[in-house]
């Protein structure tokens, strides 16, 4: 089984990368904005910036009015959204066909006059909307504080990584119209940015109104270089959290490779022998057999800089960690001993497939044709690159398994968060029994 | 759509850009008309076993997606065994057809298939996506798990107590919690919907292994299931592949099901669920509202979309984008085979509790009070019905269209109409549907938050406020 998504790739004079998709299936269009701007960029300065800055992107530029953004894209049956990852930020648009040209000219304004029109009430209801995102998933949800804690600690003080994305409330209080103004300068360039068209639109056609909208922009200053130091955990590390919730959870993390490198697939693999499906090994184990555990989870998330490999395991009540943090460890060893076996590999191999082909369907959105060909632009520097990412899953063998599972993980420090109820840490990893 | 019949060339964005008009950033683009969805064909026939199958063919890619439909869900269960329809739906891949749960697992995973079961308030389901090669292998252990589940006493335990632990797990979810408090006080703890579809601890533990078979045996048969399958397969090839596997499939009388009346309060409730030190309050303002066969369907499609459906909707601006107050106020009508709840909801910022709760009861008074501008109409109106593209796009949603016709009795030409019905809705049917479903004064607020903090704040609202002791596990 080949996948594909046939596009043709040129760059505008601003240096903005452009690559466009056709796909004449529904009279539909997706428009899709990256910038190579993240969290991990904010360094020095205040945490959560990029993704305020992200919400700011909504609300307004030189010649759309505040509130026009959304409201002319909902007229028209569209559908926007955007997200902030420690590497990139993300736009995207859907409309029908026929509004391709307004949405061009949305994308346009925001890259080329956001500055314009902004000002301290956007800032600050923004900033509240954005607090709010931060109370509603994070601290006011079970176990919702334990994903800064895992990165707090497995990255230094200072590293780009070390930082939640969503950023601290105190810094986000401290963001200032001017830190606005500094950060839409420095990485919001044209320059920066690449363009993907979806859908049902001609090359030319597409090739013509891009020019049209954001061939004039000026290409702006090259984008500063950030250092992006290693890490490794010269230690391992436990930490217990006290939260309002029933059953413990422990979540093991480790330091990883980067996206789109062949130890990158071994271990996203890995995971899911784990701990993807009833015939993984940890949820055969522990949730099927011995029933000591209510649910298990690994996965390997490879970002540009460095990756983490985490397990996670939430306890039946009552039941301490220690024992499902020891059974964990017994099966990495024995991953590593015996390494997997080919039938596992297998059946991880021919669920990736499945979820390739899954993914042409969708034109635009979180993980569309159009985002797609940008993630692999920017990070795999081919937006075709798809084929062979498939490829580097389909290369990976027991052996290599074995292998990276070895060098990353049973010969490697981990960073442990038991997160327990309230008042119980004797139920935390690494407790006295 | 796989465009057959009609040529896709008809396209706007396929004339050519006018290059020497000079771009004016001032304004928006012009927009040409939007095309119309060119409706996929419908086939549909009927099983030796009577089973009726619909099918919608689609090869631009190798994927078949299937769902068999089990109207029933749990509607159909007392509220006293809640919980019972979600089991048996969890339970099918627990070993069927002389295979372990494990035997099964290593099956379909092996063939990159994705096969679920679950139920909702009218229906139990599973659905399968596969990738067409193996389409034929994934199906038959479909059949099995349709067919033959063991229920084995052992494994109803385990996956009995692992709902129960999730159950408790939930009470330290601030959205569960407010979406069961609200269900439970607007359906009352006797009627179907009142307890939430995974049940309750009590509800439970009463449950084994013969009432989850007899609910098997009650909904999962020939005589009430229909098949709706969309994607790379041609009718042929599928009429043989469910004959091989469901020619001899029992039929059975399927017991009615009739969903009691809700009762309707005279007044505003106002119940206060206490999370001492939350971040946040929960709030949800909700009624029973309508069945999805009402009348008032397409006029409560339009006033959902300006009061809450949509980005751009009231709530939304006044309590997120104006005052930052949330990070999203929405508002849904679920309509279901009976009146379902309407039900509006943010989670906003502790100290604003009561002056959010203000602001959707003044929303739904406004709805009730002026008619909706032509200018916001018509963009809501536009917002729903240009949206229905996105909803053919994959197999996966063609499956979910079909059995939206099927679950509750649409004709085949429902899709084809839908946009023309949506459009013919003015602001009278609008105005009048608020009426109807939005009376401030049937309404009911759930609050889940820190007491200490928003009690006497809400007490100002002049609601009648209960306080019920915060979720206990």
């Amino acid at each position: 089984m080949n996948v594909d998504i046939p596009h043709t790739r040129f760059r505008l004079d601003s240096g903005i990368d452009v690559v466009v998709h056709e796909d004449h299936r529904l009279p539909l269009v997706a428009v899709n904005v990256w910038y190579r701007v993240g969290s991990g960029h904010e360094v020095p300065g205040p945490t959560g910036f990029a993704h305020l800055f992200e919400h700011l992107m909504f609300e307004g530029s030189a010649h759309v009015p505040p509130g026009a953004f959304d409201h002319l894209l909902e007229g028209v049956g569209g559908s926007n959204n955007g997200s902030t990852s420690t590497d990139r930020t993300n736009y995207w648009i859907n409309v029908p066909a026929c509004a391709l040209e307004l949405a061009l000219w949305l994308e346009s304004d925001r890259m080329g006059f956001l500055l314009e029109a902004m000002d301290q009430h956007k800032l600050d209801v923004q900033r509240d909307v954005v607090k709010n995102e931060r109370r509603q998933s994070y601290e006011n949800r079970p176990y919702g504080l334990v994903w800064e804690t895992v990165t707090g600690n497995l990255y230094p003080e200072g590293h780009p990584y070390h930082h939640p994305v969503i950023g601290s409330m105190a810094d986000l209080e401290a963001a200032t119209l001017d830190d606005v103004h500094h950060f839409f300068r420095t990485w919001y360039a044209p320059g920066n940015a690449a363009i993907a068209i979806a859908g049902d639109v001609t090359v030319e056609r597409a090739r013509a109104l891009v020019q049209r909208y954001f061939g004039s922009l000026p290409a702006g200053a090259a984008p500063p270089m950030v250092e992006w130091p290693s890490a490794a955990l010269e230690r391992p590390s436990e930490l217990v959290l006290e939260d309002r919730v029933q059953l413990a959870r422990l979540v093991l993390a480790w330091h990883s490779p980067v996206h789109y490198t062949e130890e990158d697939a071994a271990l996203a693999l890995l995971a899911q022998v784990l701990a993807d499906g009833k015939s993984s090994r940890l949820y055969h184990r522990l949730v099927h057999d011995e029933q000591s555990a209510q649910d298990v989870s690994a996965w390997q998330s490879g970002a540009q800089h460095g990756g983490a490999f985490e397990i996670g395991v939430t306890a039946k009540p009552d039941l301490g960690l220690g024992v499902l943090e020891a059974a964990v460890r017994e099966e990495l060893e024995r991953v590593v001993r015996e390494g997997v076996e080919e039938a596992e590999l297998g059946r991880a191999v021919a669920r990736l497939e499945a979820g390739f082909v899954q993914a042409l369907e969708r034109i635009g959105g979180f993980g569309g044709k159009a985002d797609q060909l940008n993630e692999y632009l920017m990070f795999a520097g081919d937006p075709g690159y798809v084929g062979e990412d498939l490829e580097r899953y389909r290369r990976v063998t027991p052996a290599g398994v074995a292998e990276a599972a070895r060098r990353w993980l049973t010969e490697a420090h981990a960073v442990a968060v038991s997160v327990v109820p309230e008042g119980r840490r004797r139920l935390a990893a690494g407790a006295a029994a | 759509m796989p465009q057959r019949k009609a040529p896709r060339a008809t396209s706007r964005a396929r004339t050519a850009v006018r290059e020497e008009r000079p771009l004016d950033r001032t304004r928006a683009p012009v927009l040409g008309a939007p095309v119309p969805l060119a409706l996929p064909e419908l086939s549909r026939f009927t099983l030796s076993c009577g089973v009726q199958v619909a099918l919608v063919e689609r090869h631009d890619l190798p994927l078949v997606a299937a769902e068999v439909l089990v109207p029933g869900g749990a509607s159909a269960v007392p509220a006293p065994s809640a919980g019972l329809a979600s089991l048996t739906a969890d339970m099918l891949d627990e070993g069927a057809g002389g295979r372990s749960a494990v035997e099964l697992a290593r099956l379909l995973e092996g063939l990159g298939a994705t096969l679920d079961s679950a139920a909702g308030y009218d229906d139990g389901h599973l659905t399968l996506l596969a990738l067409r090669p193996r389409f034929a292998e994934a199906l038959t252990l479909l059949v099995d798990l349709l067919r033959r589940p063991d229920f084995d006493e052992g494994e109803l335990d385990r996956v009995r107590r692992e709902r129960m632990d999730l159950a408790l797990q939930l009470v330290d979810e601030p959205r569960a919690v407010a979406n069961d408090a609200l269900s439970r006080l607007l359906y009352g703890p006797d009627h179907p919907w009142g307890p939430p579809l995974l049940g309750t601890r009590a509800t439970l533990a009463r449950l084994g292994s013969a009432e989850v078979a007899e609910h098997h045996r009650q909904r999962y048969h020939a005589g009430n299931v229909t098949i709706l399958v969309a994607g790379d397969v041609t009718e042929g090839e599928l009429r043989d592949l469910l004959e091989a596997c469901l020619a001899r499939w029992e039929r059975r009388a399927t017991p009615p099901c009739t969903v009691p009346a809700a009762p309707q309060p005279d007044c505003p409730r106002l119940c206060l669920v206490d999370r001492a030190g939350a971040a946040q309050s929960e709030i949800r303002v909700g009624c029973v509202a309508a069945a999805r066969s009402s009348p008032d369907y397409f006029p409560i499609v339009v006033l959902n979309t300006v009061l809450g459906g949509a980005f751009t909707s009231r709530l939304n601006t006044r309590l997120r984008e104006e005052k930052g107050l949330t990070y999203g106020a929405r508002s849904g009508f679920h309509a279901r085979c009976a009146p379902g709840p309407f039900v509006a909801r943010a989670a906003v910022h502790t100290p604003v509790t009561d002056q959010a709760v203000g602001v959707f009861l003044e929303e739904l008074e406004r709805l009730i009070e002026e008619p909706v501008p032509d200018e916001e109409l018509e963009r809501a109106k536009h917002y729903a019905a240009l949206r229905l593209p996105q909803r053919f796009e994959t197999v996966g949603d063609l499956v979910a269209r079909l059995a939206e016709l099927s679950l509750y009795h649409l004709p085949d030409d429902y899709w084809a109409g839908y946009v023309r019905r949506l459009m013919a809705v003015d602001a009278a049917r609008v105005r009048e549907a608020a009426r109807r479903y939005l009376d401030p004064r049937r309404m009911t607020v759930v609050v889940v938050g820190d007491r200490a903090a928003v009690e006497r704040p809400l007490r100002g609202l002049g609601m009648a406020l209960e306080v019920m002791p915060g979720a206990a596990p």
